[in-house]
């Protein structure tokens, strides 16, 4: 074989690797989830894919879910919200005590979105009108700020007992006897149903309206948006206070998920968000990530702490396997995008 | 008509080896954080499985990774009642938030017993030390070893929780029937540099203090490396509770006088035996003390 044929022979190859990055870097993701599942299948066959078990992990994952994508959006910007946890714990404290005064259930549901919005809104006025250096530092103060006042309004000690209608968003049982016959245990998390509905809402938001466009925009080359004539500042506001909202949904479906409104809720659960989003292949620096990304990586981490459960395994197991996923889907990145530039 | 009597039989018989032999119950052992690195809760696991063994159960033991992680204990419990355990003794991170978890277990045939930590579900028998008569013992101790009339201080635990309520109260009560001039009564959230810093402004505040108990050995020993700092630890006497082996370290080292054991060992082992009882259609008491002992120079070896 001559030197013409072996650099033929290589170019087709080449081609067919560099055809194949696009499907990877878009289904690649989904590709691990397939494989986790059928290795926990087949280490469980009886528990794993039975309908209980599936159910429970799209529950576990719910709250958590909504928090994951409200980071990733203000991740798309090259910012951070550390502070999602403590906004999950004050809406879920706001809820508990409107739910204590005697409120009406429907104005009580609305407590938990508007706490968040609000606190949302406070970060994103923070980071753009005082010009913190950088978002890590005005979340990292509410932090502290919200869980703080947070056990001010409550004094610290669990509220309990919320009524039927409110805990529906995260402890509610679409039946399905229609499918499975009378009386039967099957059932779908209303959960699940708000979860696929918001995730759809903000992919539709992120991809096809001029502001998702901005978003990205802003996070690619923040300069360029600005020459662009985009008023980058109202757009963070609006970025900050969508991921408070949606912490504040978090905290609706925690309420019914626990009937319980307590002063740990969401501790550290801003480091399980950027977890899932960083996972999900949403880049740190900014302007690259997808909202199907953000879903894959929730439910890598919901997949592997419901499979370690089932089998037993330690917690310091799971918290080592998940720091080590962690590395490995971006190292997996860093490999990637350094092929896509070679070719 | 013999072949069906043999056929029933034979059913009857191999059904009944089924249930007796082979099917072994699965209890679930859920606590506060994992044992490794936490010696109470090490030895309520170690009582689990002795009892595990002794009485033929399979054991599993799951735990969150630290005690505010309560959605992990949830989804711990919610995976098992999927996997088909048959019974759960659990010690409840957040006695409220797990609540409508441990309702799902019962409403699905699975019982629950709580251990250490009494719980909100109706029904539930709690297995676990009485806190107040503990703490009592302790405030009975400072009243024996310090004239009455003195200045003492209390140092809560996290006061929202059952738990660090009944400590505070039983202590309070006890030191203040036998006289004693209760100068402070904070919480220093079972932490121990907390309950050093929270000690340190006590004794700025009262010079003439006399003794402390602390609601558990963690802020005992702070408040012990408090008084060291400010020359008072002779003058003070510290009472802790747990007799974890840290503590009892420095009970035999006579920094701390003295504090109380919870028999953490007896809570694993009762909680396996009488979750199993449950699972096997028996009944037990709403309430099972695993009992407290006050520890001194004279038996804190055992501790260690």
């Amino acid at each position: 074989m001559d030197h013409g044929e072996k650099r033929l022979m290589d170019k087709n190859q080449e081609t067919l690797f560099v055809r194949l990055i696009p499907f990877f870097e878009r289904y690649g993701i989904l590709l691990l989830i397939l494989i986790m599942i059928a290795v926990l299948h087949l280490l469980q066959p009886d528990v794993f894919l039975s309908w209980r078990n599936v159910t429970n992990i799209f529950k576990q994952v719910s709250w958590q879910s909504m928090l994951a994508l409200g980071v990733f959006m203000v991740i798309v910007t090259a910012g951070i919200d550390l502070s999602v946890g403590s906004i999950i714990m004050l809406s879920l404290m706001g809820l508990a005590i409107a739910s204590k005064a005697g409120m009406p259930w429907y104005v009580v549901m609305l407590v938990a979105p508007a706490i968040g919005f609000l606190c949302g809104m406070f970060n994103g006025i923070g980071i753009t009108l005082l010009r913190m250096p950088h978002p890590f530092i005005m979340t990292l103060g509410t932090l502290y700020i919200f869980r703080g006042i947070g056990n001010l309004i409550s004094g610290g000690v669990p509220i309990t007992g919320f009524a039927e209608q409110i805990r529906v968003i995260g402890n509610g049982k679409i039946k399905l006897d229609a499918f499975f016959g009378e009386g039967a245990r099957e059932y779908i998390p209303t959960s699940l149903i708000l979860m696929i509905v918001i995730f759809f809402i903000f992919w539709v938001f992120l991809n096809h309206t001029r502001i998702g466009k901005w978003i990205y925009a802003i996070g690619g080359n923040p300069g360029a948006a600005r020459a662009a004539g985009i008023n980058v500042d109202r757009i963070l506001i609006v970025v900050y206070t969508l991921c408070g909202f949606l912490a504040g949904i978090g905290g609706l479906i925690l309420a019914g998920r626990t009937n319980s409104a307590y002063p740990n809720a969401g501790l550290q659960s801003e480091l399980d968000a950027i977890a899932a989003v960083i996972i999900g292949g949403a880049s740190f620096f900014g302007g690259r990530g997808t909202v199907l990304g953000v879903f894959a990586g929730v439910m890598i981490m919901g997949i592997l702490r419901n499979g370690l459960n089932l089998m037993n395994v330690s917690v310091f197991w799971q918290q080592v396997l998940i720091g080590s996923i962690i590395i490995l889907a971006v190292y997996i990145d860093v490999l990637r995008r350094q092929l896509a530039t070679r070719t | 008509m013999k072949f069906f009597i043999s056929i029933i039989t034979t059913t009857l018989l191999f059904s009944g080896s089924l249930l007796a032999g082979s099917h072994a119950k699965t209890i679930m052992l859920s606590t506060k954080g994992p044992g490794a690195g936490n010696p109470f809760w090490a030895s309520v696991e170690a009582g689990a499985k002795d009892a595990a063994e002794e009485f033929g159960v399979n054991l599993i033991i799951l735990s969150p990774p630290q005690e505010s992680d309560v959605m992990a204990q949830v989804a711990q419990i919610e995976d098992q009642i999927a996997k088909g355990v048959d019974g759960i003794a659990i010690a409840p991170t957040d006695p409220n938030a797990v609540a409508p978890i441990l309702d799902d277990a019962m409403a699905s045939g699975v019982p629950v017993v709580y251990i250490d930590t009494n719980g909100i579900n109706e029904g539930v028998t709690f297995i676990g030390t009485n806190n107040i008569n503990g703490a009592a013992l302790a405030a009975q101790y400072i009243c024996d070893n310090v004239p009455s009339g003195s200045d003492v201080a209390i140092l809560q635990g996290m006061i929202t929780q059952t738990t660090g309520q009944h400590r505070a109260e039983g202590s309070s009560k006890g030191l203040k029937a036998c006289g004693m001039n209760v100068v402070a009564e904070l919480p220093a959230n079972w932490d121990t540099a907390q309950g050093m810093s929270v000690t340190e402004d006590i004794i700025t505040g009262n010079p003439n203090l006399k003794a402390i108990f602390a609601s558990n050995d963690n802020m005992g020993l702070g408040a012990i490396q408090a008084l060291k700092n400010a020359d008072m630890l002779d003058d003070v006497v510290v009472v802790g509770f747990d007799a974890n082996p840290d503590a009892a370290a420095s009970v035999m080292a006579g920094e701390m006088s003295a504090t109380i054991a919870q028999f953490s060992y007896n809570m694993g082992y009762m909680g396996v035996e009488n979750a199993l009882k449950l699972a096997n259609g028996e009944s037990i008491p709403d309430n099972i003390d695993t009992g407290t002992v006050l520890v001194t120079k004279e038996n804190a070896a055992d501790f260690m």
